[in-house]
């Protein structure tokens, strides 16, 4: 689903922000991508949803490099961003219905079932954006992302906002969709997040990927190499790969 | 991309009504309206005398826009001032009677003034021939009052106005209010495309401006002479509303916050429109206006309204060039905000 070869990239007038990726991503993969603020997650997951160009080395999504039929290819991806992004003045339903529109007729689910899946207080439902609580409009969000039935599924900090049933709520929906045969890229900081969630892991910092491998291997390598009888964590393992904690 | 397009103009067209922006050009209009009706075309200011030699005595005695003169030496010394502008009816063809300014767009603007007294519309050389056909000395002179040319004048200028200092504001706010709900990052993973959301916001803020442009002018000029005009003034409307609509997108979109916005825009207003008015309206002389652009659109639009538009091709291909560039310094710095950091 995601092939990502030697990937560079360096804003203007910077030192380089990436120095050479290379990883893979399977059909119906869940993939955490782990890293601290800075690190070079926001520009890789930028890449890979087509927004930055310029950048070296490859990237093929679905076969293809993004940029050759840049329609086709967001129609067939959906994104949860950090931030909940919605028109405010607009309810829940304009919202999705809106965003919906620039899909095909074929693809486009019903916003309504999919609020409701999402625990979406339905009172509120024609109500602007602007009233809602923050785990309201994540929820939204999370929405807007799966309107489209996409194949490749990227996700920003999902459960940030969210008291721990939406957490829990959300982690059971994201499996579900991965079942159904979506491909996931999860960008968190949320340890609990990818160790539940992820069926590999790759920790990021300054630009490379320090780690790459299931949450379990990561955490026994970390276990032997310290020398530590008791479990060891991602976290344990984060602050081993890089030498700082995720901030 | 068409779906895209109307799917963003019906957006656009929510957010421009909730955020009243019809309602405040309305406001504007009647303002505007009441301003001139009530006030400004009554005011007996002429700012460019225009003094005739040889037709007074056939002439009505309700033309309190334009002195007479006894003889050609008297017509002569009125005009020596580089400010009044005379009109030689003494022979079988008329002459327009002036002396330079030293600036050519306002030695034209005299001439299309003193020519918007003349019963057609067009240049010295065609009045040559069409008042040939004519004997009759009081058709020279149609009855272009004193308060239709103040209603002309003040109503350009308000347009004007609107254009390029309200027309700026409302887009931009209307652009401010996107990012800051941060939606315009959501665009950069929708099949949509990026030139759809820019000509949306463009298509909805001209034809705006066209709409007020012909109410404005419908309401305070008059339909007979409104008819005359509009077709010209519409043009430089169109002209002038999208090179500003650009230029208010450009700002909003690479200006961080609304603060910084606002100084921006104090700027043009104050240090961009305040020569123009003062050049294009009254005798200062300031030699750089003339590589002012927002004088030369001025002076057009004025020229519109006095059915006399001195542009040529040179005009209309820098105009054509600036909103090019301007569209594509949107398209990029759209592109770049929509690969921000939230």
């Amino acid at each position: 689903m995601i092939e990502v070869q030697q990937l560079t990239f360096s804003y203007k007038k910077s030192r380089e922000t990436l120095h050479g990726l290379t990883f893979s991503v399977s059909d119906g993969e869940i993939f955490g991508f782990l890293g601290p603020n800075g690190s070079g997650k926001s520009t890789t997951q930028k890449i890979l949803t087509g927004i930055l160009k310029g950048y070296g080395g490859t990237v093929h999504l679905m076969g293809q490099k993004p940029s050759n039929n840049l329609r086709e290819f967001h129609e067939n991806i959906g994104v949860l961003f950090e931030f909940p992004y919605l028109y405010t003045n607009l309810s829940a339903l304009d919202n999705l219905n809106y965003f919906a529109s620039f899909y095909p007729a074929d693809r486009r689910r019903d916003a309504n079932e999919l609020l409701k899946k999402l625990e979406f207080k339905m009172e509120y439902l024609k109500k602007p954006v602007s009233s809602y609580s923050k785990g309201m409009r994540q929820r939204v969000s999370m929405a807007r992302a799966l309107i489209n039935q996409p194949r490749l599924l990227f996700l920003d900090e999902p459960t940030s906002g969210l008291d721990p049933a939406g957490a829990v709520l959300f982690r059971r929906l994201i499996e579900e969709e991965r079942n159904k045969g979506t491909t996931i890229f999860l960008t968190t900081h949320n340890m609990q997040d990818a160790d539940l969630l992820c069926d590999r892991v790759a920790f990021i910092a300054d630009g490379e990927i320090k780690a790459l491998d299931t949450p379990n291997q990561l955490k026994e390598k970390n276990r032997l190499m310290s020398n530590d009888n008791r479990e060891s964590t991602l976290e344990d393992v984060f602050i081993r790969c890089t030498g700082r904690g995720l901030s | 991309m068409t779906h895209h397009f109307f799917l963003l103009l019906r957006k656009d067209l929510r957010l421009m009504l909730a955020g009243k922006f019809f309602l405040l050009a309305l406001g504007s209009l009647l303002f505007y309206s009441l301003y001139i009706n009530l006030f400004y075309a009554k005011t007996d200011q002429d700012i460019y005398p225009v003094y005739v030699y040889g037709t007074h005595h056939t002439l009505p005695k309700n033309m309190d826009a334009i002195h007479f003169t006894n003889s050609l030496e008297e017509l002569n010394d009125k005009c020596m001032d580089g400010y009044s502008v005379g009109i030689d009816a003494s022979g079988e063809n008329i002459n327009i009677v002036m002396k330079s300014s030293d600036i050519n767009t306002i030695d034209a603007l005299r001439v299309q003034y003193a020519e918007s007294f003349l019963q057609y519309p067009g240049r010295i050389d065609e009045a040559d021939k069409f008042l040939s056909n004519f004997r009759e000395p009081e058709k020279l002179i149609k009855n272009n009052s004193l308060e239709l040319k103040n209603r002309r004048e003040i109503t350009c200028e308000f347009l004007f106005f609107e254009l390029a200092a309200v027309g700026f504001l409302g887009l931009a706010s209307l652009m401010f209010k996107e990012k800051e709900m941060g939606v315009i990052r959501v665009y950069g993973i929708l099949p949509g495309n990026v030139w759809a959301f820019i000509f949306s916001k463009l298509t909805l803020f001209v034809v705006s401006d066209l709409v007020f442009c012909i109410l404005l002018t419908l309401i305070n000029v008059g339909w007979k002479p409104c008819i005359a005009v509009l077709p010209a003034v519409l043009v430089q409307t169109g002209i002038l509303s999208m090179i500003m609509s650009l230029a208010g997108l450009l700002c909003s979109v690479c200006v961080s916050d609304f603060r910084q916005f606002s100084l921006l825009y104090l700027v043009l207003a104050i240090f961009v429109t305040t020569p123009v008015f003062l050049v294009g309206q009254t005798s200062v002389k300031l030699d750089w206006m003339l590589y002012h652009p927002m004088y030369h659109l001025f002076m057009q639009m004025k020229g519109a309204y006095f059915s006399s538009v001195t542009s040529g091709f040179v005009y209309y291909a820098v105009c054509t060039a600036a909103i090019i560039v301007l569209l594509c310094a949107v398209y990029r710095a759209m592109q770049r905000e929509m690969a921000k950091e939230g």
